[in-house]
């Protein structure tokens, strides 16, 4: 890691509360003149605002989607010190819309290959590569080097994590999420407030917005649910804004905010959770930006509510307390067959080339994008969602089973494959809890690790997303 | 910012995210007046288990702000006719 003032390391509060002690009043270098001029000039910054974004050190939390357009911005305007931790290397997938990353640098840390170009941008900042995962152990130590933290991270323990620090160490935090065709931004815990201050209205933190996460087996990655590029980078390019903003006005520095939020004019105390949605159907489609007011900081909060000091603090977080893995979940399938309704991939291959098999129904439970770049042979698509929802209204307001079936053939038993081998398994239940194993005669069947399975162990050559 | 008018008598419910995904819909009309409370079971009852995979831990507005859902003994919300509902789950990806 490269080291820089330790003075300011030490104590990130006295970065601009006093223009002669850490340069604010300092002039600019011919090179910072040429290279920042463009947005000094733009009212309400200046000479001022753009050394404190020169004096600012703001820490990235993941190199992906949201980080690589985040910090292309904030390098670009000059914050001085810029820290990004992540773990993972490039990979093509990730080109589409990780735009700090090449095709020339597949296989690299993500951390080095987006400091790469970031240098290629603007050499003047400091680059500090952390090349390991955030941990609850290290969270603290990292974060407490910054000004102000962007979560570009893509998993909700981290996320959480990342909040509560953020309130132990004052630090304000720039959130952002996106999946598939929609995006969401939060500045939290800004003007950064002390844990448990409740006197007036304080901004909230993470936890004020979403007390709980989604149930694990509900929470999907962009490996599993797609990402839009464009959508995925107009919110790291908004974190970027509300980044620079931040850091411009100086609204990071907890002492140089001396009025009670209240009173000060710049204060965030209307927090507002930024919302846009994409559709890739409707051509100027309706439900595009959205900003929604939030609350303030809650009373009953975990995190910085009244009596958070006693739930929460950096020694507890350090030894494993709360537990974030646990907090969000671990995934697991919802149900687990007994081995005679499921069937391995290459067992449901091999009879069915030996002619053992009987006539029978296939049905594909993935969507219908990941269907249409190829199927086993006969198989029937039958998205999960769908097939949900034809069975909750069969359930609800009666009617024929059987009539859900893409196909129809009462007799023929039923296999059931998916991508990996969850879904299809709930499908199955639902099958049989809707009569459609006609009392056992019939028989409903899984197969075991679905598309995935298939791959490995019956064609190689199969285009597996 | 527009979003089609709810019909006389209904208030609209927006969904994002894996309330979409969940409902297979951006965007609907549901019956005014609904007490804030009972939102959850009328949506419960159109989409089972909505309630424990995407409601649980999401967030409500009504015309684009926030609201608590209000707990046994607190002070009850009315949805309106004209109202604009967002269901807002929590995105971790990015």
């Amino acid at each position: 890691m490269e080291q820089n003032s330790t003075k300011e390391r030490l104590d990130g509060r006295v970065t601009a509360t006093n223009g002669e002690q850490n340069g604010t009043s300092r002039r600019l270098t011919d090179e910072e003149f040429d290279r920042y001029s463009r947005q000094m000039i733009v009212p309400e910054m200046g000479k001022e605002a753009q050394l404190r974004l020169i004096n600012s050190k703001v820490l990235f939390i993941g190199a992906g989607g949201l980080g690589c357009p985040a910090a292309q911005y904030v390098a670009g305007a000059g914050v001085g010190t810029i820290g990004i931790i992540d773990s993972d290397v490039v990979e093509p997938s990730n080109l589409h819309r990780q735009v700090g990353h090449a095709t020339s640098r597949i296989g690299m840390k993500k951390v080095d290959s987006l400091i790469t170009h970031l240098r290629d941008l603007n050499p003047l900042p400091t680059y500090v590569p952390y090349t390991f995962p955030l941990s609850p152990e290290n969270a603290a130590d990292i974060i407490s080097q910054y000004d102000l933290i962007l979560d570009c991270t893509d998993n909700p323990a981290t996320r959480y994590l990342i909040s509560d620090v953020c309130v132990l160490l004052c630090k304000p935090l720039v959130s952002a999420a996106s999946i598939q065709k929609s995006g969401q931004l939060i500045v939290l815990n800004c003007p950064p407030t002390p844990q448990g201050k409740l006197d007036k209205k304080y901004p909230p933190c993470y936890r004020c917005c979403f007390r709980k996460p989604p149930p694990a087996n509900t929470q999907l990655s962009c490996g599993e649910a797609g990402i839009m590029g464009p959508v995925v980078g107009l919110m790291g390019v908004a974190q970027a804004g509300e980044a620079v903003k931040i850091l411009a006005s100086g609204l990071h520095l907890p002492s140089s905010t001396p009025e009670t939020p209240e009173d000060d004019p710049h204060n965030l105390i209307q927090p507002t959770l930024l919302i846009y949605s994409y559709d890739l159907n409707a051509a100027p489609g309706p439900f595009t930006f959205r900003a929604l007011k939030m609350a303030p900081r809650k009373k009953n909060c975990f995190a910085c509510g009244e009596n958070s000091p006693q739930t929460l603090t950096l020694e507890g977080i350090r030894s494993g307390n709360p537990n974030y893995v646990q907090f969000c979940g671990i995934q697991t399938a919802k149900t687990t067959l007994p081995i005679e309704e499921r069937m391995t991939a290459l067992a449901y291959h091999v009879v069915k080339q030996t002619g053992i098999l009987p006539n029978h129904i296939l049905l594909d439970t993935r969507e219908k994008e990941h269907f249409s770049f190829g199927s086993i042979d006969g198989a029937v698509n039958f998205p999960f969602g769908k097939l949900l929802m034809k069975a909750a209204t069969i359930k609800r307001d009666g009617g024929d089973a059987e009539e859900i079936l893409p196909v129809k053939s009462a007799e023929d038993p039923i296999f059931v494959v998916c991508r990996r081998g969850l879904d299809s398994q709930e499908a199955v239940e639902k099958l049989r809890e809707l009569g459609l194993d006609h009392g056992g005669k019939r028989k409903i069947v899984d197969i075991i690790g679905g598309m995935k399975a298939w791959k490995e162990e019956v064609d190689p050559s199969f285009p597996f997303i | 910012m527009t979003t089609p008018n709810a019909p006389p008598g209904h208030f609209t419910i927006l969904y994002f995210a894996a309330a979409t995904s969940f409902t297979a819909k951006n965007v609907e009309s549901l019956p005014a007046p609904l007490s804030l409370r009972k939102l959850f079971d009328v949506l419960e009852e159109r989409y089972e288990g909505i309630k424990e995979s995407v409601l649980d831990h999401s967030l409500v507005t009504i015309n684009l702000a926030y609201v608590d859902i209000p707990e046994e003994g607190e002070e009850d919300v009315l949805i309106e006719e004209g109202d604009e509902i967002a269901i807002i789950p929590p995105v971790s990806s990015g």
